[in-house]
């Protein structure tokens, strides 16, 4: 495991013993949520794209610091939370549907500006 | 003014503010009418003004007739929503003493109607 | 360059498709040139805004990347002022973009900037919320609309954004627009006792009622103001719609418009 390292710096946000293991099993849950999703759904393309590259290098790196600089955005407690943050989002993609198309047109010259004049 | 459209009366989709049919509208409106009858006896007690719980009460009920025409269950939930407001503005005392006189307008005279008194007092 | 992709810390490869990069690469640089082309000339008038090219080709990239992501949604993506991203949504999707940006491994817009409100009386929803988020991670702003009438609510984003409590209770208190699920929603600005909404275009200039202390009853009171005739006329045309120079080149630039069925740009 090497040295841990005593604080993240950042206020509220403790240091993580054992980050590989929380990020491996946030990542497989992410994975297994898009599943759920149609194969077609760009949302499930993308962020299936994201995970699995960040898994890789999770897989392939043992240290920590490592890991961070290879992922390149914030420290792992970080990631651990952004992880978390698109799980809960995968979570509710599921009911929302956004892959469908387009809800509610915006009315005539809703958009547009200036507004008409009349 | 020019620009404004004029108002269309077809019938259009809209969605629920929180009543979807009249009956619940109205249930919501009685509701609020409730909770003010209940905090009388508070107004009462916790306000300095110089009227009876009885005087209160039958301002309450001119404040609710003032809207007894309106229809549209949307616009009834948008006043009950200010009602409670309103209610719980009292009820913290975040409404002071002016703040409940005022539904009482003491101070106003009445625009004069004949003509007569519009000429004495100089307006149309 | 500017100082906004200058932030590299640690080298590394970029993970996934991160638009809003923190780090410069080749085919950003590429794909700047294009736009250079299409921007024209250098600006140097030292008192004007200067566009970023390359800030601007991942902001398109970016607003392209929530279109597609949320057909569903997205009716129009757009640039204004060279440099700030706009989502255009109706009011059932406020919930779901608000969230996907905030939560989105790519977006990130974990703050909340501000909620703001706009009066067009002349169209048929007449008020647009605009919600300003802004994403540390990757120094990026984006820009969140939808609209509303008087009647119908929009979703309250508490639940997404704890700081939009406050904010959506302006809304409530300026424009009178409400606010389905809001935990607490009431007056925030304006004086208990205050009638209207002060935003609206068609709230007169001196408010419908005046306070002054009044010395037989020994109290502050309220009485209805008579307006003047000048004051009942409302000038409803912002000021600077009426230069010309603003009618020629218009602000805003179009990145993807899913609502409108044409062939998409480029």
């Amino acid at each position: 495991m090497g040295l841990l390292k005593k604080t993240t710096g950042l206020t509220g946000l403790a240091v993580s013993a054992n980050p590989h293991h929380t990020l491996g099993a946030l990542y497989g849950k992410i994975l297994r949520t898009l599943q759920k999703m149609p194969e077609n759904a760009v949302y499930r393309k993308h962020t299936e794209q994201i995970v699995r590259e960040r898994a890789a290098v999770l897989q392939q790196t043992k240290d920590v610091s490592e890991l961070e600089q290879k992922i390149n955005c914030g420290q792992a407690e970080e990631l651990i939370i952004q992880a978390e943050n698109e799980l809960n989002l995968a979570r509710k993609m599921l009911t929302w549907k956004p892959w469908e198309p387009l809800v509610a047109k915006p009315p005539k010259g809703q958009w547009d500006w200036p507004p008409a004049q009349q | 003014m020019a620009g404004r459209e004029t108002m269309k009366t077809t019938c259009r989709v809209v969605k629920p503010l929180m009543s979807t049919d009249f009956c619940e509208a109205r249930r919501r409106a009685i509701g609020l009418y409730r909770a003010f009858y209940r905090y009388i006896p508070y107004i009462h007690k916790y306000f300095d003004i110089p009227k009876s719980e009885s005087q209160i009460r039958s301002k309450i009920r001119e404040q609710f007739y003032k809207n007894a025409c309106v229809t549209d269950i949307r616009i009834i939930d948008i006043l009950v929503m200010k009602g409670y407001m309103e209610l719980q503005e009292i009820k913290y005392s975040w409404q002071q003493k002016g703040h409940v006189m005022a539904n009482w307008k003491p101070t106003i005279e009445p625009r004069p109607t004949d003509f007569i008194s519009k000429f004495l007092n100089g307006k149309d | 360059m500017s100082l906004f992709f200058n932030r590299t810390f640690g080298a590394g490869k970029f993970l996934g498709r991160i638009i809003l990069s923190n780090k410069k690469s080749p085919i950003v640089q590429r794909l700047a040139t294009k736009t250079d082309q299409a921007t024209a000339q250098v600006e140097t008038r030292p008192t004007v805004a200067k566009i970023d090219p390359i800030q601007k080709t991942h902001l398109i990239d970016f607003g392209k990347y929530i279109a597609e992501c949320m057909p569903k949604y997205v009716q129009k993506v757009q640039l204004t002022a060279g440099n700030e991203l706009e989502v255009l949504v109706p009011p059932e999707a406020v919930i779901p973009v608000l969230q996907f940006l905030k939560d989105h491994h790519s977006g990130q817009f974990a703050n909340l900037v501000d909620i703001a409100g706009m009066d067009v009386p002349s169209r048929p929803n007449r008020f647009e919320i605009i919600y300003n988020l802004l994403s540390l991670r990757y120094n990026a702003r984006i820009r969140v609309k939808t609209y509303t009438d008087e009647l119908t609510p929009v979703d309250s984003a508490c639940d997404v954004f704890k700081a939009a409590n406050w904010y959506e209770r302006e809304i409530w208190d300026m424009y009178g627009v409400f606010f389905a699920n809001h935990p607490d929603l009431r007056r925030i600005l304006t004086d208990y006792g205050f009638e209207g909404h002060p935003f609206r275009k068609d709230f007169p200039l001196s408010g419908y009622v005046e306070v002054r202390y009044d010395d037989e009853q020994k109290r502050v009171v309220v009485e209805p103001l008579e307006l003047a005739q000048e004051f009942r006329r409302f000038e409803l045309s912002a000021p600077w719609e009426q230069f010309p120079n603003f009618r020629g080149n218009p602000a805003t630039e179009e990145v993807t418009n899913p609502s409108e069925d044409k062939p998409k740009q480029e």
